[in-house]
């Protein structure tokens, strides 16, 4: 295995190719765990302490080798950065076919830093790249960039796929998101704020070469297989069908959904709460990129008869809204109609904005007004303007979310990095402390879902590497209860499916981080593996497919010791930026209230925070007082060279 | 002329003479449109499998997947959808291989699908407008593809995955796979299929029937 | 014999297609229900419900809570007048 880097130093301009050696992917594995060695490696010789905001910040974009390999699993590209909303390690990932393309162009990996003295994006066609003006492009939104990026460059010699920032990303605003090819959006942490900084709109790619693959009949051959698997499992026709959605009614069963800033944990309104998406809005099924068994993805077109409100959108046609985009719209914001929420899920996604953070910056403003903390007037001196904040309605949300995207008043200004510095913000400015209504995990960042039940999901909110959140560690084995993972796991014990009581829930967490990040740097899906963990595990599973297409073979155990390789070096990278074990931690509402409604009333995540997090850190290997980890277990893993780094940092813990 | 990047999958070769009487090619590839998700492991699969190298490239696959802006539908009021592009086969001669200047099309004694003779091809690309379907492609070599069957072991099929029920573009689908590899009798029988009693629509008229959700649920 | 309410949610409610119904049962085990459903609504709901091989209930993508939100198994009793929810198995997005 052996694959190309770009990079593009947009200071200078200057463009250099560099070749990633097979070593690398051995240390490695590919995709997310080479770019966090790029971006590691970028700030030994930058200031990691630098403005993520200024040219010494690195944006990395990165694909794994399983990607588009014939492994039915998806493709899944990935951006690594330093956060500038959170100030910590930032990295998000997002499907469309621009990670697919930008392989067929000759590079796994580019990484850009500097600033360009004005807006330029960046094109790449078959192993050469070249920066090109943008002004035409500045203050045009996502969906209108990819538009005119593919009528300019056309279909010769393949289509065009880029990847693009919206209006927020313009005006840097913190919580911006960078889009893949107008409908799939790397939301997390920022990355659009990092693109916007550096004045870079877009990249387009245009690739017609190929990719090796080390054993080809090997790989068809095992992909012959997955897809048999795939096509057995008759719960997954279910999936396919309606893709995250499907959560929507379970959660629903088991009060998991967060209502109106985290107050309640049921979706309310008939409409939301039913299953039926499928039935008025489905047009088509598509992949969200390519190379996909499942094809979870769907295609909405609004003529107007689904519901009195739709009449509003007639012609909107977008992708099916995920989970999360319905868990921020019915949930945090109490919308009640479908087509709104569709809506929703169009504009964040031409604003390019993640609409996790900025529907709890939303939401907060609004429970403020409701518990009456705020006046009429104070809500004049924020919007500069009378403006009403009610509950569900679309157009109070839509003008809210404009003033974020664009930062075009105070309270645009105050929230432009998510709830928990506007909250902060605000209560410095009224001099009197709101943090109680301010949702938010890790660096300040958000999250929509209801967790309090759960041990391992507030774990995760707490510990992962890029802040409040549930896809590095997520908490199956106790949310689903699935004893047959923790015996098969955790050496026949069952407690960490029972979510009632603390034991190995920060075992969970642990294990789950290192699964996924094995998932992340093969460049693939998780649902796969999410659907069916015991079935399709990464160590297991994907294993021999990772070695049909790089030559890397590897056993489930060495798999492992990957993962928590790459988990390690995310949590270097905060430990230098100053994180300990009081960073890791979360907010008041979900720590002290208890839930008061769904399967689980009266849970509060206070009960075993504690525990679970020095359990955690136990799992890890790292020291529990300071959070920091410790020097046996990085040489343990060959990662002597970074002990070094966070010995000289004193980010190191003894022993 | 060719360097060869590509290598044929066929059962053996079979010469014509011109105007003599091929046999016509029983089982072909089909495609139900729009349940096609484009998801392209057909591309990659063809690609892969006739790479001697192990090379995989969408654009050396010898079957598409296009967007379709409108979709060829009784229903087509949604302006959008994805179709296969792959080769039918056309009786006795096929139209590619009538023009050819340099007589380079043979044919797999199997299935008797035409196979292009990349060292006889000169690449003059009479072939591509020839084809009533679009379907002969060209590499970005040069090189012409067009396909050939896999020697009745088409790898395009293997790869595709099955669908659900499902309701597509006003239509409404059994559940099935895209690609399939079938004489006429069996397309046939696939094409009649009635969709499942149990499919989401079905099962969601009944219950509004029955009065057992509302109309919103 | 014990009455045993059922909820079913996305693939399940497409198979029986009714939200919910109610069963007598002979034995009060979590067993002798999933065999009732897997007779009474045939092959597909045999292979959604029951894993072919450890001929446990199925969990590829699927989750099976009592009314307290506890995960029920083959071998548990089931008490009268309990409610069981059949649903999929999803997080996140």
């Amino acid at each position: 295995m052996e694959s190309r880097l770009l990079r593009v130093n947009l200071t200078t301009g200057e463009m250099r190719e560099e070749i990633l050696p097979h070593s690398l992917f051995e240390r490695w594995i590919g995709g997310s765990g080479i770019n966090n060695w790029i971006m590691w490696e970028h700030f030994l010789s930058h200031d990691i302490n630098c403005d993520p905001r200024g040219p010494d910040n690195i944006f990395v974009f990165g694909v794994g080798p399983l990607a588009g390999s014939g492994s039915g699993s998806g493709v899944k590209g990935r951006i690594t950065f330093k956060s500038p909303c959170y100030g910590i390690f930032g990295d998000s990932a997002a499907g469309g076919k621009f990670p697919y393309m930008v392989r067929f162009a000759g590079f796994d990996h580019i990484a850009i830093t500097g600033k360009a003295p004005r807006p330029v994006y960046l094109y790449i066609c078959d192993g050469s790249a070249v920066l090109c003006d943008a002004a035409h492009l500045w203050g045009k939104n996502s969906a209108e960039t990819h538009l005119a990026l593919q009528a300019e460059h056309g279909d010769y010699p393949s289509q065009t796929h880029t990847l693009t920032i919206g209006v927020a990303g313009e005006h840097q605003v913190g919580i911006a998101s960078v889009v893949s090819d107008a409908s799939r959006i790397h939301a997390r942490g920022g990355g659009g704020t990092v693109l916007g900084s550096k004045n870079l709109k877009a990249i387009a790619v245009q690739g017609s070469g190929g990719i090796k693959i080390h054993n080809p009949s090997g790989m068809l051959q095992w992909s012959e297989d997955f897809r048999k698997l795939i096509d057995a499992n008759e719960a997954i026709y279910g999936f396919k069908r309606r893709g995250t959605l499907g959560a929507v009614e379970m959660y629903q069963h088991i009060g998991s959904h967060f209502w109106r800033n985290n107050q309640g944990s049921l979706f309310r309104g008939e409409e939301v709460r039913s299953d039926n998406w499928v039935k008025k809005y489905h047009k088509y099924s598509e992949v969200c990129s390519a190379d996909c068994f499942i094809a979870c993805d769907g295609r909405y077109k609004i003529d107007g008869t689904e519901s009195e409100k739709s009449k509003k959108y007639v012609g909107e046609t977008f992708r099916r809204p995920e989970y999360l985009t319905t868990g921020s719209a019915a949930g945090a914001l109490d919308v009640r109609d479908w087509s709104e929420i569709a809506h929703w899920g169009k504009v964040t996604n031409d604003y390019g904005i993640d609409n996790q953070d900025l529907s709890c910056s939303i939401s907060f403003i609004m429970e403020m007004k409701e518990k009456g903390e705020i006046s009429e007037r104070d809500v004049e001196e924020l919007f500069g303007r009378p403006q009403r904040l009610e509950w569900g309605n679309m157009d109070d949300i839509e003008a809210l979310l404009h003033n974020i995207a664009t930062r075009d008043n105070l309270f645009g200004e105050l929230f432009n990095d998510g709830p928990y510095w506007g909250a902060l913000r605000y209560s410095e400015l009224k001099g009197k402390n709101f943090m109680k209504y301010s949702i938010y995990g890790k660096g300040g960042a958000s999250f929509t879902e209801e967790m309090r039940p759960f041990p391992t999901w507030m774990n995760n909110m707490a510990v992962a590497s890029r802040g409040a959140d549930h896809l590095k560690g997520i908490g199956l084995i106790e949310k689903f209860q699935r004893r047959d993972l923790s015996q098969r796991y955790f050496n026949g014990r069952t407690e960490a499916a029972d979510m009632t009581i603390p034991d190995l829930k920060g075992a969970s967490t642990a294990l789950i981080e290192n699964q996924v990040a094995l998932i992340n740097s093969y460049g693939v899906c998780l649902f796969h593996w999410m659907l069916d963990p015991a079935g399709f595990a990464p160590e297991e599973h994907y294993g021999p497919a990772y070695a049909d297409v790089t030559g890397i073979s590897r056993t489930p155990a060495e798999l492992m010791k990957d993962g928590e390789r790459i988990c390690n070096l995310e949590k270097a990278f905060n430990s230098r930026l100053g994180l300990r074990r009081e960073h890791d931690t979360i907010c008041e509402r979900w720590m002290y209230e208890p839930t008061t409604e769904g399967m689980y009333p009266g849970s509060v995540a206070a009960d075993m925070f504690e525990t679970v997090l020095d359990e955690y850190y136990e799992w890890r290997g790292w020291d529990k007082v300071t959070g920091l980890q410790k020097e046996s277990k990085l040489i343990e893993l060959g990662m002597e060279d970074v002990a070094e780094v966070l010995a000289s940092d004193r980010a190191l813990a003894r022993g | 002329m060719s360097k060869l990047p590509q290598k044929e999958l066929v059962t053996g070769e079979r010469w014509f003479e011109p105007g003599a009487e091929i046999p016509d090619v029983d089982q072909k590839l089909h495609a139900l449109q729009n349940q096609c998700t484009d998801c392209n492991i057909c591309e990659i699969a063809c690609s892969l499998v006739h790479s001697p190298v192990g090379e995989l490239n969408p654009l050396l696959s010898r079957v598409r997947i296009n967007h379709a802006p409108s979709v060829n539908s009784r229903k087509a009021v949604h302006d959008f959808g994805f179709v296969s592009a792959i080769c039918h086969h056309c009786g006795n001669p096929p139209p590619c291989a009538e023009v050819c200047p340099t007589d380079a099309f043979y044919y797999d004694p199997k299935t008797f699908a035409a196979i292009i003779d990349q060292d006889k091809c000169t690449q003059c690309m009479e072939c591509v407008p020839a084809c009533p379907f679009d379907v002969v492609f060209v590499a970005p070599d040069g090189e012409l593809l067009k396909c050939d069957l896999c020697g009745g072991e088409p790898a395009c099929v293997k790869a595709c995955a099955t669908r659900p029920e499902m309701n597509n573009v006003g239509k409404q689908y059994t559940r099935a796979a895209v690609l399939f590899y079938e004489d006429s009798k069996g397309i046939r029988s696939i094409m009649q299929q009635k969709p499942e009693k149990r499919d989401e629509v079905g099962l969601m008229q009944a219950m509004l029937e029955r009065g057992e959700i509302s109309s919103s649920a | 014999m014990v009455t045993i309410h059922t909820q079913y949610q996305s693939r399940f409610r497409e198979i029986t297609q009714v939200p919910g119904e109610t069963f007598q049962l002979t034995e009060p085990l979590v067993a002798e229900l999933a065999t009732t459903l897997a007779k009474k609504y045939g092959p597909l709901m045999e292979s959604l419900l029951i894993d072919k091989e450890t001929r446990e209930l199925n969990t590829r993508g699927t989750m099976y809570l009592d009314s307290k939100g506890r995960r029920i198994y083959m071998e548990d009793r089931l008490a009268d007048g309990e409610t069981i929810a059949f649903l999929v198995g999803i997080a996140g997005g």
